[in-house]
């Protein structure tokens, strides 16, 4: 008897554990929720939340490890289960032209003129006429130097290659590095994208440049916070960087520098996109207005210090972020920067860096 | 005994767990391995240009073959610590046996990752090591060879693979039945001829499994050149890596995926034929 009344208490319990199941479930799904594929720091609670509570939705993040990992996610058939994704400009084009992203009704999208108009002007996320994404934010891939070592900022990349820095210095493992080899050869002159579309000459050169330098490397790092170590145990006194280490240094007190050299530098812009399969794309797009109106756009960059794509964003800043960011002349600043741009033989840029690495 | 239905409902969770988490697994890598990628897409397209690349190409034989120098010091190296460490735990540990087992495995417990970086710490320019060194001016200056250099990639991955080297050995060891170690006492052997002619013939079959461990794991691993290697120091699992990831040419990852799979497969085999010929010496 009273095993036959346990039975029917776990039923029971069993039962109405299933029906709780449901009620959250079906509770959860009345909440709308807009999935992204973007890069670290593009998804802080510190603006989203706002977003959040302003259209009643759930806002939810992956995070990419690589330009080629966001590739390889949407290609790999889960484009589905992402509304927006934040590409940079080495692939921005590529996956416009793959469709699939959706091409954006700027309409839609009334900060959109507000955004920098070089930045907008730029042939990456077009095609056939029509736009694939909005600048959000970019930056440089500078030349960090330890002030303690170099008193003046060194004006050349070809410091990396003195005697005197022997397995002093940090280069980036990306191809990042190729182009910076590719620029100490001249390449970047008269066109600066011949940097993404080099010949097998070309790239012989870049390899012997950088076997070159191998003397000199003391480690080729692969994620920020090895680069931002490396200079804090004094094992590497300058590296190619990202102005993100060189604000996280200077927030721990250590004495870096931070320069473009005269043979100028690449660089990114991230863009926000929405994917063709988006099943939210009305929120998507208030997402996209949302993150760029120029007040968000000042709350990312106190999270990223990258530079903002809305130069309004200035108005919220004070004269040192502004110059910190280059605000107080962006047009200048961007004249240095080559952005990265779509490599059509990325496979063989990636095998010539492989040798490099191999080299003993 | 067991009726068929038993049967058949116990090796089944074994048999989807194989299947769905090994032999699929393998066979995508193994169809992967004879496609390309055109224009940033893999196509189905069967053919061998992959693996004709990776004999024209030096690059991947060359890390390969270091790759192979690396494990082979690492499994030198292992054997040389863990078999006199084996060695005194069966025979000479006597009531400490069980607190030295603990000490040689809590290191296990600890994360791969904890310990590279530990490794770093000891190892750097302003490490422990050097500061020592300094400190009793056996050197002037921070010696640079001991991290991110291949001598810091093969201590890291010699201290992590020790103690899987340590363990079948000393599982071999406790084997021994101790009265062939008398006999051998008593028909005059000195401890010499009794290690080289009694113990270490027995002990063979638990050496090799201990080397084959270390070789195998060192031919696959990628995160101790990452963590502690130099910039020449990459080893064939960070090809692999890389073209899986920012290369975004799986077919090619692949097709050197099961070169390593067949030369481990090969050792493995051999190496169980060899235990197999000594065990029943």
């Amino acid at each position: 008897m009273s095993g036959k009344r346990t039975k029917r208490g776990i039923l029971v319990f069993a039962g109405a554990v299933v029906a709780t199941a449901i009620l959250l479930c079906s509770c959860q799904k009345k909440e709308v929720s807009l999935s992204l594929l973007v890069w670290e720091g593009y998804a802080d609670p510190s603006f989203v939340r706002a977003f959040e509570e302003a259209h009643h939705c759930k806002v939810s993040a992956s995070y990419m490890g690589s330009s080629d990992d966001l590739v390889a996610k949407l290609r790999g058939g889960s484009a589905g289960n992402y509304d927006v994704i934040s590409p940079s400009s080495d692939v921005a084009a590529s996956i416009a032209q793959a469709g699939l992203a959706e091409p954006l009704d700027l309409s839609k999208l009334p900060t959109y003129p507000q955004l920098s108009p070089r930045l907008r002007g730029l042939p990456l996320v077009k095609a056939n006429g029509q736009t694939f994404g909005v600048p959000f934010m970019w930056g440089p891939n500078p030349l960090l130097y330890d002030t303690t070592v170099f008193s003046q900022p060194p004006d050349s990349w070809g410091i990396f290659w003195d005697s005197k820095y022997k397995e002093k210095i940090s280069v980036w493992d990306d191809l990042s590095t190729l182009y910076m080899a590719a620029q100490m050869l001249g390449y970047d002159k008269p066109d600066p994208s011949q940097l993404y579309n080099l010949s097998d000459e070309q790239l012989a050169a870049v390899k012997q440049k950088l076997l070159a330098l191998k003397p000199n490397i003391r480690k080729i790092w692969s994620t920020g916070g090895e680069l931002t170590n490396l200079f804090e145990n004094h094992e590497v006194v300058a590296a190619m960087g990202w102005p993100l280490m060189t604000n996280q240094l200077r927030q721990a007190n250590f004495p870096i520098g931070e320069t473009i050299p005269r043979e100028n530098t690449t660089g990114w812009i991230d863009h926000l996109m929405i994917t063709k399969a988006s099943p939210n794309k009305e929120l998507a797009y208030q997402f996209l207005e949302y993150m760029t109106q120029a007040q968000t756009q000042k709350k990312v960059t106190d999270v990223t210090h990258y530079t903002p794509a809305n130069p309004g964003a200035a108005q919220y800043m004070t004269d040192a972020e502004k110059k910190g960011l280059h605000l107080d002349d962006p047009d200048a600043y961007m004249q240095r920067i080559y952005f990265w741009q779509d490599v059509p033989r990325r496979a063989k840029y990636i095998e010539i860096w492989n040798e490099v690495k191999a080299a003993p | 005994m067991y009726s068929r239905a038993y049967k058949t409902i116990v090796s089944l969770p074994p048999l989807v767990w194989i299947g769905m988490f090994l032999l699929l697994p393998y066979a995508l890598m193994f169809a992967h391995s004879f496609w390309l990628v055109r224009n940033g897409m893999i196509v189905h397209h069967w053919g061998l240009r992959n693996y004709a690349t990776l004999f024209q190409n030096p690059l991947y034989a060359e890390v390969l073959f270091r790759t192979m120098r690396i494990a082979a010091g690492v499994t030198l190296l292992s054997l040389l610590l863990g078999y006199p460490l084996a060695y005194y735990m069966s025979f000479h540990a006597g009531a400490r046996k069980d607190l030295l087992y603990q000490l040689v495995i809590v290191p296990l417990w600890v994360s791969y990752l904890v310990r590279g970086y530990a490794w770093k710490t000891i190892l750097g320019s302003d490490g422990v090591l050097n500061g020592f060194l300094q400190y009793i001016h056996i050197t002037k200056e921070p010696v640079s060879f001991f991290l991110y250099s291949p001598f810091a990639v093969i201590l890291m991955l010699t201290h992590i693979y020790t103690p899987f080297v340590f363990l079948p050995l000393y599982a071999s060891l406790e084997h021994i039945p101790r009265n062939l170690v008398e006999a051998s006492h008593d028909l005059g052997a000195g401890w010499r001829a009794t290690f080289l002619r009694v113990i270490l013939p027995l002990s063979l079959p638990g050496l090799l499994a201990g080397a084959t461990f270390a070789f195998v794991l060192t031919l696959g691993d990628f995160l101790a050149p990452l963590l502690v290697g130099g910039p020449s120091s990459i080893m064939i699992a960070n090809i692999v890596q890389s073209l899986f990831g920012t290369a975004y040419d799986w077919p090619l990852g692949a097709s050197i995926s099961v070169c390593i799979l067949l030369l481990t497969i090969s050792l493995l085999f051999l190496t169980e034929q060899l235990e197999k010929k000594w065990a029943y010496q």
